[in-house]
């Protein structure tokens, strides 16, 4: 039998068909095998949710308003609070305190460090020169700290110069 | 080839043999052939059912994951999205005796036993009932409602004529709260009295039951209300009490009991009397409460202009053949402050004859004293109103609380009218959206309400109001004490206790009504029966308890300016 040319393409082109119609197939079953995965997790989703609520239900059955006054009578005998037990801000907290009496023992001091605030701007570049810019952005001159002196005439010193710097 | 020779030499029997192989090798392949076909066929089938069940399969009886999770009826939720009723898939107990066949015993072990076993899981129940059940043999349900462990408990029995199946049924959690708002569900599915009944198509219908529907309640404020309630019913041994709770800016009702109450879970005949709101259905005549609403009717038409001036108290008004007394007599004259505070029934009616029936009528109108309460619940009740124009005497007599009766929600919305700046809202009970408040209407001027601020509260701080006075939360209200009408007039036995306030006064958030229906004279409220006893109690032990719950924190350095009236109440009893 020999094999024209024509034949040649026919068989060809029922072979891709066939090769086409295979594929089709396994991806059609691969879809379907996902939709039943889906499905099921679905159902499995509807389950829990229905014991969730069940679960749910149930507590708030136990807990509900009746059952924890009932459960507060017997056991705590919790009341509203007072209006001496709430404090709406920091003036009502100060209004409790009270002057030192001598013999108290001395206040707790909280150490401070001075955080050099690191610039969040990028230095912009000059689109002609292609350098940035840096004489834009602010310098910060450096002040000595007065936290870091190691005497009180040092710091005060310090404070001097600062003060001086300013004027 | 060999072997054809070498059989030939042989004999004609071995051909024979020969011939009889070949024929069974023939039927073997055969069969083999057959079997393998049968394989094949099988393997086929197979693969075909595969394809198929790839193919087909999973879009037959697909159901959307919405669908499977929507309730058989939508959910009613408070303010807060706390569930108060919902659609629950409970456990019923089902006797099925049929489960182990036709014929034979439909029980493992005797009915006695098995009700004896039932008892031992339900205390409650009867043995006697059981067993009668049980041996009867037809298929009837046992209990209604079964909790998950007890249907363990069951299924231990080892008895399969007991059944369990699941129901959908309506549950409220929450138990008797807030019964009287939200109603029941009947067999046929349909909710009954409160918004079960309001919302049964949207709680039905498939598109809009999957969205709770939400109500203005909110629960841990019904709670307090109904528990303070009923602790003051139960001290002065009334016979009913209700309650209600407003939000004076948008007519809200964050709480309304009414009480004694009942189980939507379980309508039985004891439950069905309790059924009836007092809230919303009963009118009462409510008494002394009307007075600051008669007060500022004439503050605002200007007919009071001076607090100071002083009217006489100590002669009863004789109109018509009727005499207008007070419980006492405080002093030989009182100026409207002073009346206010000792609760007098002849400066009052003095103040509405100078202020006139038609002025008074046209205020209470205004406040919807002639209409059924403006609310969602189906049950409303109709005021007794004076029809026509009013005399001089029905002028009177309604400017203190007597002849014309209203519900204790009609008092809950004039009172946030009183302290609110001056308009009325319609009260609801959907929760409303802040940018959406209704405008309202106005009937008393912004300064008539400030004006009445003080004058309530001073009514707490040194009146008839003093047990409703919880510390820091700058309570503002007035008592009322009406002798409830029967056959022959006013009976003196039984009386309608009410205490109407709102807090905190320097600005009004919530009012709140506290009632009592026949309150007696108890060792817990002193012998008396007048609202200052047992009423505004109520009030001052359920404000303290909602106060923080609702965003009003207690604080003694604030208060609303009363300076300017002080001078004006003489101490003691009166001049």
């Amino acid at each position: 039998m020999k094999l024209t040319r024509d034949r040649a393409r026919s068989i060809g082109w029922a072979v891709i068909l066939m090769v086409c119609l295979a594929m089709t197939m396994a991806l059609t079953m691969r879809v379907n095998a996902v939709k039943s995965q889906v499905a099921l997790a679905e159902r499995k989703i509807v389950a829990l949710r229905q014991e969730q609520q069940m679960l749910e239900t149930e507590f708030e059955t136990r807990a509900n308003q009746q059952q924890l006054k009932a459960l507060n009578d017997v056991e705590f005998g919790y009341q509203a609070p007072t209006p001496t037990q709430y404090l709406e801000g920091e003036r009502q907290l100060a209004v409790l305190a009270k002057a030192r009496s001598p013999g108290a023992p001395s206040p707790i001091r909280v150490a401070t460090a001075a955080v050099e605030p690191t610039p969040t701007l990028v230095a912009m570049v000059s689109p002609l020169t292609g350098k940035a810019l840096a004489a834009e952005t602010p310098r910060r001159e450096h002040r000595p700290s007065a936290v870091g002196a190691a005497r009180l005439a040092d710091r005060l010193s310090t404070l001097d110069r600062a003060k001086a710097s300013q004027e | 080839m060999s072997s054809l020779t070498v059989s030939t030499v042989i004999t004609t029997g071995r051909v024979e043999l020969v011939n009889v192989r070949h024929r069974l090798l023939l039927v073997a392949k055969v069969r083999l052939l057959w079997v393998l076909c049968l394989f094949a066929l099988i393997a086929v089938t197979a693969v075909l059912r595969i394809a198929f069940l790839g193919v087909f399969e999973p879009s037959r009886g697909a159901r959307s994951l919405s669908d499977a999770l929507l309730p058989s009826r939508g959910e009613i939720v408070d303010r807060n999205g706390v569930p108060l009723a919902r659609a629950f898939p409970a456990y019923a107990l089902w006797y099925n005796p049929k489960v182990l066949g036709e014929n034979g015993p439909p029980l493992v072990k005797s009915p006695a036993e098995v009700a004896a076993a039932l008892v031992r899981i339900f205390p409650d129940e009867n043995p006697a009932r059981l067993t009668k059940l049980l041996a009867a043999g037809k298929p009837a349900y046992l209990r209604r409602r079964i909790m998950p462990e007890d249907a363990n408990k069951i299924h231990g029995l080892g008895e399969p004529a007991l059944e369990f199946p699941r129901e959908n049924e309506r549950f409220y959690p929450q138990g008797s709260m807030a019964a009287s708002v939200l109603g029941f569900v009947t067999a046929d599915g349909h909710g009954r009295v409160g918004m079960e009944q309001v919302y049964d198509k949207r709680l039905t219908d498939p598109a809009t039951r999957g969205t709770p529907a939400m109500l203005s309640i909110d629960t841990r404020v019904q709670g307090a209300l109904e528990d303070e309630l009923s602790r003051g019913m139960a001290e002065s041994n009334a016979k009913g009490a209700a309650g209600i709770i407003l939000d004076v800016d948008t007519g809200e009702v964050l709480a309304l009991a009414s009480l004694p109450s009942f189980n939507p879970n379980l309508i039985d005949q004891a439950g069905a009397g309790n059924v009836f709101n007092r809230v919303t259905n009963q009118v009462y005549e409510l008494g002394s409460t009307f007075k600051p609403i008669t007060v500022a009717a004439a503050i605002d038409a200007g007919t009071v202009t001076n607090l100071g001036r002083r009217y006489q108290a100590n002669q009863p008004i004789a109109i018509g053949g009727f005499h207008i007394r007070d419980s006492h007599t405080i002093g030989a004259s009182l100026n409207v402050p002073e009346a206010l505070i000792h609760s007098s029934n002849i400066v009052t009616a003095q103040v509405a004859d100078e202020l006139g029936g038609a002025r008074l009528n046209a205020t209470m109108k205004a406040l919807g004293f002639n209409r059924r309460p403006y609310i969602e619940l189906p049950a409303k009740g109709f005021p007794l109103w004076p029809k026509g124009e009013w005399s001089r005497i029905t002028t009177m007599t309604v400017s203190y609380g007597h002849g014309i009766a209203v519900t204790p929600l009609h008092l809950a919305s004039a009172y946030a009218t009183l302290v609110n700046g001056g308009i009325w809202r319609p009260a609801t009970l959907e929760k409303i959206d802040p940018a959406r408040v209704p405008a309202g209407t106005r009937v008393f001027k912004a300064s008539t309400s400030a004006r009445m601020r003080q004058l309530l509260r001073l009514i707490v701080d040194i009146g008839t109001g003093k047990k409703a006075n919880a510390a820091g939360y700058r309570v503002g209200g007035k008592t009322g004490s009406a002798e409830k009408p029967g056959a022959g007039g006013y009976q003196r036995s039984s009386l309608v206790a009410t205490f109407a306030a709102a807090f905190p006064m320097d600005r009004p958030r919530y009012v709140v009504i506290a009632m009592l229906d026949e309150p007696q004279g108890t060792v817990a409220t002193s012998g008396q029966r007048t609202a200052a006893w047992n009423a505004a109690p109520v009030v001052g032990r359920v404000v303290p308890r909602i106060g923080p719950l609702l965003g009003v924190m207690p604080d003694a350095s604030r208060d609303v300016d009363i300076t300017d009236l002080a001078p004006l109440v003489a101490s003691g009893e009166g001049e």
